[in-house]
């Protein structure tokens, strides 16, 4: 009988498993330290692995490990490959400058060379450790767990991101548990090492493994219950702020939008409050060239103009026939002044100067010369009403005549990847006016497996183009992937549009006869579209999921009473959308067509299938936990049709000793068969299970397989297992 | 007739002589058919010696009888070249080792040179003496007794020589009834001097060279090794069952399989013979001592945790 711990094989593997293990504990290390030569240090661990595997001596392998130290760093501080005078003596005084340093505990003047040492010494007692878990102690649990906690914790704190590490981490580590549990087994139960009874553990293992790694990575995964806490905890200490461009920021209206992206914890601080008869937009500005990262505005366009308290303002949207007079109350310092759609003129208490810049359509007040923070304010305004019949008569030829001021609205960097505009192309197929091909791009979010999320959310790096990686790779976003995107998918078809930041309805907290009081946050901080349609002006578009800016707009088609194809206005967007989904059904392949109708019905019927599973578990363990109840019925049909072969009959009876066992007759480890039939007779007052027994020895231990006649012995197996299920 | 009957007429005969006792001429009858010896170990008057004779008398062997006592010579044991002035040769005269069934009493009474002897008589089956090596004739079966009480003036046999006795036995009492049945029985006469032989001596040689035709799967292997293999790692154990001790455990199996009339050994078989055939082979440490822990029930404790092969071993 040989331990499996003799089979160089299999413990080979075991050692390459740990070898993949350390190297993920030395990665996050290595590029949190900005430590180079990842692959020298990655040889010593192998190294050492080898050495440890094939129990080098302690004498032989210790020299050569400090060698490996002393030409490493002789390599990587002074670039000699050999021990040249020069290098040891570079050595000499390194050791000894580092050694009086220690003595006199200067621990601040020991070098670079000497703590590259010193991390070498970690790593050999790292093999060491783990060559004694693996190779005598059969255990790696521990060792397991604090690589997953390390990882964790480095994801969670640092810039590492173990997320595929962490992933390899379970893989691997569930293998070599799954391998040291065997080798503790079959020692305790003094299994020879045989291939067939190795691969009759190990191939389950992997196969579970991976059915579980490819079911998980397949899973949706669900949001963090709780925010990333590293935003939390700089934006609880003051350090974050709206658009610091960082990986992650708090939502907020920020001023510089030149590097979109990153994720964004909630903050309800109130901004102000606003009584209007319903929930407005409240615009702020907009911005008109993107850069691949974020938007920009172009200096010295356009032109300011002043304007007085209760003085009519031009804001490029005709305001609509219901005239309305708004309170807006400052709840915190904001130094522009928020409009909504339609707004005909302001009055502010202080009376200031309104100075409108057409550039960026932004509000600021003066008052003698400087800037003021407006506190409250009235604003007049009506929402803007579109004839739906001249909206049909958008037509992409009166694009191509509208002035040069309009360039700037049709701007695209050149790196825009060309899929993008394919895109845009591919969306507005069906569309032939240029208010439809608007509308089939502000709905295109909505059918086409978008999400909307605030966390989790990518920075666009050097090489990538911000609208591209939303559209393509991650599909994820919130206001600004979505609205960001529609913009460039406009103007890549020539059709000006601009990006429009501000706030959206917010809260309704209160409500007093015709006017209702909302309240609106950081929180609802958004950013939105407005494109040009010709012959019509501008108008608001709203492409993130689950915001209703669109809808706001009253297509008020009583105006034109004359068009004779009036719908129901609440109909528009739904009779456009269905056109739409046919499309994505062209354009989507059927395979990704199911997986998506599949994720899709598992998300609407989660708690169905949760609830479907759970109970199916507890049939099954019930079933299971009751099994020898029933098992003998089946068995017994089963043995039925199977034939008369003597392996049958070796089938049927350990089948039979099973359910003795289920029955609650234990065999113990070291009785013998007849033994334990003896007292099954004496236990049921029968006969047979000495009869049965006996031609079983008779099979097993005397090789004589021909003699036994199943089919006699069948009644009485039959009669005995028929017992067991009482 | 087979040999399962053959067997039980030799058993039977001897039960006429030794009463209750069956087990222990059955045991006597396995180290008879395996080439092994026995050594008996009893207080006195228990009827070792009956049963050894009645042993002999049923096989029609030659029966040999040697008293060993602190004096004994190894020449009083496998005999001595003596000069003949008359034809002016020496003439070797067999000593009482040379005969079938050899009852060997007290063996632990005499010294250590004389005591191999006879052991290396055994293990050989074949004496040297003055560079001629003789046969003993066959079957040759020695079976040794030693009294464990008396301590006073023994030589204990060494544990290398314990190794050559195939099963230690104790006979122990009868039991009341079985007393009186004895009593009753030695009222009226001896009942040794009326016994038969029910089966020849070659019919012996058959039966012994037919033990070696009984089975002995691969499962069963592996089991007595896993047997010997555990009495080796026991923490109590000082020195375990040596290899020879698992072939003798085999062989032994084969043998009593044989007598209860099966052509294949069976884990019954090894375990019933496992506590006979270890007796002897197994040295304690000190620690077992002082915890009161015997051998016998290490063997037990062996048996009831060796887990017994129940399926064919598979993928050989």
């Amino acid at each position: 009988m040989t331990s499996i711990r003799k089979n160089k094989f299999f413990m080979a593997i075991l050692y390459i498993l740990v070898f993949f293990m350390l190297a993920e504990w030395l990665t996050p290390v290595i590029v949190l330290t900005e430590t180079g030569h990842q692959a020298l240090f990655l040889i010593f661990i192998a190294g050492g692995l080898l050495m440890a595997f094939l129990r080098v001596p302690w004498w032989f392998s210790g020299p050569i490990k400090v060698l490996y130290i002393l030409w490493f760093v002789i390599y990587v501080y002074t670039g000699n490959v050999f021990f040249t005078g020069e290098a040891i003596q570079f050595l000499q005084s390194n050791i000894s400058m580092n050694f009086s340093a220690l003595i006199s505990q200067n621990w601040e003047q020991t070098t670079d060379v000497f703590r590259t040492m010193l991390f070498f010494v970690l790593l050999w007692m790292a093999i060491y450790l783990i060559h004694y878990w693996v190779s005598f102690r059969s255990s790696i649990f521990l060792f397991y767990v604090l690589t997953v906690v390390f990882i964790a914790v480095l994801d969670t704190f640092s810039p590492y991101s173990g997320e595929t590490a962490i992933v390899r981490i379970m893989i691997i580590g569930l293998l070599l548990a799954g391998l040291l549990y065997l080798v503790r087994w079959m020692e305790s139960h003094q299994i020879s090492e045989h291939a067939d009874k190795v691969a009759l553990f190990a191939v389950p293992l992997i196969l579970g493994i991976a059915v579980s790694t490819a079911f998980a990575l397949y899973l949706p995964k669900s949001e963090p219950i709780w925010p990333d806490p590293v935003p939390f905890i700089t934006s609880f200490s003051g350090q974050g702020g709206p658009g610091s461009g960082g990986n992650v920021g708090r939502i907020g209206y920020g001023v510089d939008d030149s590097r979109l992206g990153g994720s964004f914890i909630g903050d309800d601080t109130p901004v102000f409050r606003a009584e209007v008869s319903t929930g407005q937009y409240w615009k702020v500005e907009s911005k008109d060239t993107y850069t691949t990262k974020g938007w920009e505005l172009i200096e010295n366009v356009g032109e300011s103009v002043v304007y007085r308290n209760n003085e009519t303002v031009d804001t490029e949207f005709v305001s609509g026939e219901e005239v309305e007079t708004t309170v807006v109350s400052m709840e915190q310092e904001f130094p522009f002044v928020l409009y909504p759609y339609g707004t005909e003129s302001f009055s502010m208490e202080e009376s200031p100067d309104y100075q409108y810049s057409s550039a960026d359509q932004r509000f600021e007040t003066y008052q003698n010369g400087e800037e003021l923070e407006p506190e409250e304010y009235e604003v007049s305004f009506g929402e803007p009403s579109y004839s739906l019949k001249t909206l049909r008569e958008t037509s992409g030829e009166a694009l191509e005549e509208l002035p040069i001021e309009f360039d700037r609205y049709v701007q695209l960097p050149d790196e825009l990847p060309e899929r993008v505009r394919d895109l845009a192309i591919e969306i507005t197929a069906n569309s032939e006016t240029v208010y439809d091909q608007a509308l089939a791009i502000e709905s295109y979010f909505n059918t086409s497996g978008f999400t909307y999320s605030q966390t989790d959310i990518p920075v666009p790096k050097e090489d990538e183009d911000y609208v591209d990686q939303f559209l393509f790779d991650t599909k994820r976003g919130y206001c600004d992937n979505f609205s960001t995107s529609m913009v460039v998918l406009l103007r890549s078809l020539d059709i000006p549009a601009r990006w429009v930041k501000g706030f959206n309805e917010g809260e309704l907290i209160d409500s007093q006869g015709e006017t209702d009081v909302y309240e609106i946050t950081n929180n609802n901080a958004h950013s939105w579209v407005e494109a040009y349609m010709p012959g019509v002006g501008w108008m608001l578009f709203e492409p993130t999921i689950g915001f209703t800016g669109s809808s706001s707009i009253d297509f008020d088609l009583e105006l034109d009473p004359t068009d004779p194809e009036q719908p129901d206005p609440q109909e528009r967007p739904e009779t456009q959308k269905p056109a739409n989904a046919e499309d994505e059904e062209v354009v989507i392949s059927s395979q990704s067509a199911f997986w998506n109708r599949l994720t899709e019905f598992i998300a609407s019927n989660r708690w169905k299938l949760i609830w479907a599973i759970v109970a199916m578990g507890v049939v099954v363990a019930i079933l299971f936990k009751i099994r020898h109840r029933w098992m003998p019925k089946f068995l017994i049909s089963y043995y039925r049709m199977r034939g008369q072969e003597p392996v049958q009959f070796e089938k049927a009876y350990l089948r039979l000793l099973k359910q003795l066992e289920l029955y609650g007759i234990q065999r113990k480890s070291g009785q013998t068969l007849k033994s334990y039939a003896t007292y099954i007779d004496s236990f049921f007052g029968t006969r047979e299970m000495s009869e049965l027994t006996a031609a079983y020895e008779r099979m097993i231990y005397g090789g004589d397989a021909e003699s036994i006649d199943w089919h006699e012995l069948k009644e009485s197996w039959e009669n005995l297992i028929n017992r067991t299920s009482g | 007739m087979n040999a399962k009957e053959r067997l039980e007429k030799v058993i039977d005969n001897i039960e006429k002589v030794i009463i209750g006792k069956r087990d222990i001429a059955e045991l006597s009858i396995v180290a008879m058919l395996s080439h092994g010896h026995v050594l008996l170990e009893d207080v006195p008057g228990v009827g070792k010696t009956m049963l050894v004779r009645a042993l002999a008398k049923s096989v029609g062997a030659d029966f040999k009888r040697i008293q060993f006592t602190p004096d004994l010579l190894p020449s009083d044991v496998i005999g001595v070249s003596i000069y003949n002035p008359k034809d002016m040769e020496f003439h070797f005269r067999p000593g009482p080792i040379m005969g079938n069934i050899i009852l060997a009493d007290e063996i632990n009474r005499t010294s250590p040179k004389t005591q191999s002897s006879l052991l290396e008589a055994m293990e050989e089956a074949s004496v040297t003496i003055d560079g001629v090596t003789m046969q003993i004739p066959k079957p040759f079966f020695v079976m040794a007794t030693q009294n464990p009480i008396e301590y006073e003036g023994t030589y204990p046999l060494p544990e290398a020589q314990l190794d050559r006795f195939l099963l230690k036995i104790k006979m122990g009492y009868p039991s009341s009834k079985e007393e009186m049945e004895v009593l009753s029985r030695a009222q009226v006469a001896a009942p040794i001097e009326d016994l038969t032989s029910v089966i020849s001596l070659e019919e012996l040689l058959e039966l012994q060279a037919q033990v070696r035709t009984i089975k002995v799967d691969e499962t069963i292997r592996s089991y007595i090794v896993d047997l010997s293999r555990q009495t080796r790692q026991d923490a109590y154990v000082y020195l375990g069952v040596s290899p020879r001790g698992s072939i003798a455990l085999m062989k032994a199996s084969q043998a009593y399989a044989l007598l209860k009339g099966r052509d294949y050994v069976t884990p019954d078989d090894v375990q019933y013979l496992a506590k006979f055939v270890f007796g002897h082979r197994i040295m304690l440490r000190s620690e077992a001592r002082y915890d009161g822990i015997t051998v016998e029930e290490i063997t037990e404790r062996i048996l009831a945790k060796t887990h017994v092969p129940v399926k064919r071993l598979v993928g050989k």
